[in-house]
C-alpha cells in the first residue's frame, strides 16, 4: 500500500490549546468518540450519570492545517488522550493523526527549532455511543461574564450547599446556596466596560428565570476557565442551562446542564 | 430459577445489550423489586455462623436485616424502590414446585447425615437447600416496609411478571431482579446486583431487552420460545439441548413448531407431557393487575413503630436502626430533584459501530456522521424519561 493512506491529519500550532480541551472535559467524561468530518473535530458526549452533556467543536479553520478525506469516529479515552498531552512542551505544535483502516491515532509534537519530535500512538476503542439531538433554543436569559469570576463564584457557593439557585430579573441575576452552616448570595450587575470587553458583564433577557443545578457539575465546567476569558450562561426556565466557552478562531466548549426541579406531587 | 443460561446467551450473542452502571446513577428512578427473589437472596447470604440470622427468641432475622439495610441504600442512592411480592404461583408452575419440594425433603435427609458424620461445609451446604421463604417471612417483609413509608405492591401471582407489567406501563424505570425471566415477561429494563450488599462492590447492570431482540435477531415471541427451550420454571426443557443449539434451533426454525417438526427425536427425547404452547401463553399473558390505576407513595418513615418494632420485638441494635432512621428522614426532606439530559434532548437514532475508526461516508446507513450539523435541526420537544422509555417488545 502506499504511504497516502492516511486518512485524517491535523496540525495545531499550540498544542497548549489541545491541552487545555482536555483538562476541562476528561474529569466529567471518561471514554469518547471525536468525530472528524472535513469541518472539524467536533465532540459530543454525556457523564456517566447523564446530568450533564458536553459538546466540543474544533473547526477546521482553527487549525494550521487540517485534511479529513473521509468522516472518522475515533474513540479515544480522555485519561490517555491527558497523558500524551502531558508529553507536550508549552510551545510545541501537535500532528494528530490517523488513516481510516487503522486501529490507533498519533500525536506529534515537535518544536518550532524542527530539532525535536515526539511521536506517541493510542489505541483507539469502539465505544457505544448516544448522540442527542440539541435542539436550537431561544434562551430567555443570557449571561455574559469573565470566566474568571463564574469560576470563583462556583466555588465560593459550593461552601454552603450542593446546589445553586440561578434568579435572573432585569439588570442583575442572583446566584444563592444554602446548607448546614448558613447561606450564601451572590449577585452581580450588569457592568459595560468598552476598554475591556474580557470585563464586562451584560444581561440579555427575555423573561425572567429562576433554575436550580447541582454544584459539583459547575464546578467541573469551570475547568474550561483557561481556555476563554469569558463564559456565556444561556437559560431558559425548565430547561437545561448551557454553559459556553467560545475558543475564539477555534470553535466552543458548550456544557449543558439539567436542572433540579421540584418534585411534582404524584 | 429464571431461564437457564440466558445471561450467558446475552453475553455472547448481545454482549452491547448489557451496561455496567454504578448504583448512583440511578437516582430519582423508580424501580421495581421482586420482592421474593430479593428475601430469599437475603436469607442465604446474610447469616451468622452459617446459618440464617435469628434474634434471642429465635426468630429468623436475616430477611428483615436485608430489606431494611438494602432498602435505605438505595434510597440513599436516591432511588425509589416498590416491592413486589408474589402472589399465588401459577398452576404451571406446580411441577417445578413439587420439583423443589422433592429437593428439599432430600437436602433435609441429607442435612441429618451430615449433622450425625459432622461435616461442617455439608451441613452449610444442605442448611442453604433448605431455605425458604414463608409467608410469614413475607408479611413481615410488608410490615416493615410499610413502617419505612416504602411503597409494595402484591400480585396476583408471579412477581417478576407484575414487575414486566409495571415498568410496561410506565410506572416504573426497570425491574430489579437477578431472575432473567423478568426480560421474558417483556421488562424492557432489567436491573441485577441492585439488592446486593455494597460490600461486594458489584456495579449494577442494566439490561435491555430491545438491544437482546435486535442483537439476537428475534422477534419477542421468538425470544420466549428460545427461554421455553433454555429451560423456565414453568416446564421441563429437552434433554441434550444446550443453550447453544437452543440458539442456533430458534434461529433457524424461527419457533417451537418448527423446531419439534424438524428435531431428531430420538437424539433429543421431548418430554412426553410438554405443554409448551401452554407456557408461551402465559409468558405472553400472564397474570397481572395492570399498572395504569396504580400510584406509589414514598411516605414519611414511622420512627417509633419502627423501633417498637424492629428493637423491642426483633432484637436489633437500637442505636443503628436511630442512625438508619435519621437517613431515612433525612432523604424525605431532600429537595428539588436532578432531571437528566435525556428529559430534555432526545437520543439521535445510530447504527451500530462496528469498528473504532469507521470510515462512514463510504457507508450510506450511517446516520449520524454529520452529527454536527444534524443536531441543530432536532425537534425541540421535552419528553419526559419515562415516556421515551415506553417498551418495544413487540407485542
Amino acid at each position: 500500500m502506499p504511504a497516502s493512506t492516511v486518512g485524517f491529519e491535523a496540525k495545531m500550532d499550540h498544542a497548549s490549546l489541545l491541552k487545555k480541551v482536555i483538562e476541562a472535559i476528561k474529569d466529567l467524561l471518561g471514554d469518547c468518540t471525536w468525530d472528524c468530518t472535513n469541518t472539524g473535530m467536533s465532540l459530543q458526549s454525556m457523564d456517566s450519570s447523564h446530568v450533564a452533556l458536553v459538546n466540543v467543536m474544533m473547526k477546521s479553520e482553527g487549525f494550521a492545517r487540517y485534511k479529513c478525506e473521509r468522516n472518522l469516529n475515533m474513540g479515544i479515552s480522555l485519561a490517555s488522550m491527558a497523558k500524551v498531552l502531558k508529553c507536550a512542551g508549552q510551545e510545541d505544535n501537535v500532528i494528530i493523526k490517523t488513516d481510516g483502516d487503522s486501529s490507533t491515532v498519533t500525536f506529534v509534537f515537535g518544536n518550532d527549532d524542527g530539532d525535536r519530535t515526539a511521536e506517541f500512538e493510542l489505541k483507539l476503542m469502539n465505544i457505544d455511543v448516544e448522540h442527542l439531538g440539541i435542539p436550537e433554543t431561544d434562551y430567555d436569559c443570557i449571561i455574559k461574564m469573565p470566566s474568571g469570576e463564574f469560576k470563583r463564584l462556583c466555588g465560593d457557593l459550593s461552601q454552603f450547599g450542593d446546589s445553586v439557585a440561578i434568579s435572573c430579573t432585569k439588570g442583575e441575576v442572583r446566584f444563592e446556596a444554602q446548607g448546614d452552616i448558613g447561606t450564601g448570595h451572590i449577585r452581580l450587575s450588569k457592568k459595560g466596560s468598552a476598554d475591556k470587553p474580557d470585563e464586562e458583564i451584560s444581561i440579555e433577557l427575555e423573561q425572567p428565570v429562576s433554575l436550580t443545578f447541582a454544584l459539583k457539575y459547575l464546578n467541573n465546567f469551570a475547568k474550561a476557565t483557561p481556555l476563554s476569558a469569558t463564559v456565556r450562561l444561556c437559560m431558559s426556565n425548565n430547561h437545561p442551562l448551557c454553559v459556553e466557552y467560545p475558543m475564539p478562531e477555534v470553535g466552543h466548549i458548550r456544557y449543558y446542564l439539567a436542572p433540579k426541579i421540584e418534585e411534582e406531587a404524584d | 430459577m429464571g431461564i437457564k443460561d440466558l445471561s450467558k446467551l446475552i453475553q455472547e450473542h448481545a454482549p452491547a445489550a448489557i451496561k455496567e452502571s454504578e448504583m448512583k446513577n440511578y437516582f430519582g428512578r423508580k424501580v421495581a423489586i421482586d420482592a421474593s427473589m430479593a428475601l430469599y437472596q437475603f436469607m442465604i447470604a446474610i447469616r451468622g455462623d452459617g446459618d440464617v440470622l435469628t434474634n434471642e427468641t429465635g426468630d429468623v432475622t436475616s430477611h428483615l436485616m436485608g430489606m431494611f439495610y438494602r432498602t435505605i441504600r438505595m434510597l440513599d442512592n436516591g432511588i425509589k424502590p416498590v416491592w413486589v411480592f408474589d402472589g399465588k404461583p401459577p398452576e404451571l408452575k406446580s411441577v417445578t414446585l413439587a420439583k423443589r419440594k422433592e429437593r428439599r425433603e432430600g437436602a433435609e435427609k441429607d442435612l441429618e447425615e451430615a449433622k450425625e458424620v459432622g461435616e461442617g461445609e455439608d451441613v452449610e451446604k444442605f442448611q442453604r437447600r433448605l431455605v425458604r421463604v414463608t409467608k410469614q417471612h413475607n408479611d413481615e417483609a410488608k410490615h416493615l416496609l410499610k413502617l419505612m413509608g416504602v411503597p409494595y405492591f402484591e400480585a396476583p401471582s408471579e412477581a417478576e411478571a407484575q414487575c414486566a407489567q409495571l415498568v410496561r406501563d410506565g410506572k416504573v424505570f426497570a425491574t430489579a431482579t437477578e431472575d432473567m425471566d423478568a426480560l421474558t415477561f417483556g421488562s424492557s429494563i432489567l436491573l441485577r446486583h441492585m439488592t446486593f450488599s455494597e460490600a461486594k462492590k458489584m456495579p449494577i447492570l442494566e439490561v435491555h431487552l430491545s438491544k437482546v431482540l435486535e442483537d439476537f435477531g428475534i422477534s419477542h415471541d421468538q425470544f420466549i420460545d428460545l427461554c421455553i427451550l433454555l429451560g423456565c420454571d414453568y416446564c421441563d426443557s429437552i434433554r441434550g439441548i444446550g443453550p447453544k443449539k437452543a440458539f442456533d434451533l430458534i434461529k433457524k426454525h424461527e419457533n417451537l413448531e418448527g423446531v419439534l417438526a424438524n428435531l431428531d427425536k430420538k437424539k433429543y427425547p421431548v418430554p412426553e407431557d410438554w405443554p409448551f404452547e401452554v407456557v408461551r401463553q402465559y409468558f405472553q399473558k400472564p397474570e397481572v393487575t395492570p399498572g395504569t390505576d396504580v400510584t406509589f407513595k414514598w411516605e414519611e418513615p414511622d420512627e417509633a413503630g419502627l423501633i417498637a418494632y424492629l428493637c423491642a420485638d426483633k432484637g436489633f441494635a437500637e442505636d443503628r436502626v436511630r442512625k438508619q432512621v435519621d437517613k431515612l428522614k433525612k432523604m424525605k426532606q431532600a429537595g428539588p430533584v436532578q432531571s437528566r439530559m435525556g428529559d430534555f434532548f432526545k437520543v439521535i437514532p445510530s447504527e451500530a459501530k462496528p469498528k473504532p475508526v469507521i470510515p462512514a461516508a463510504s457507508d450510506s446507513k450511517k446516520k449520524d456522521t454529520d452529527s454536527g450539523s444534524k443536531r441543530k435541526g432536532a425537534p425541540a420537544e421535552k419528553k419526559s424519561a419515562s415516556a421515551s422509555k415506553k417498551p418495544r417488545c413487540g407485542r
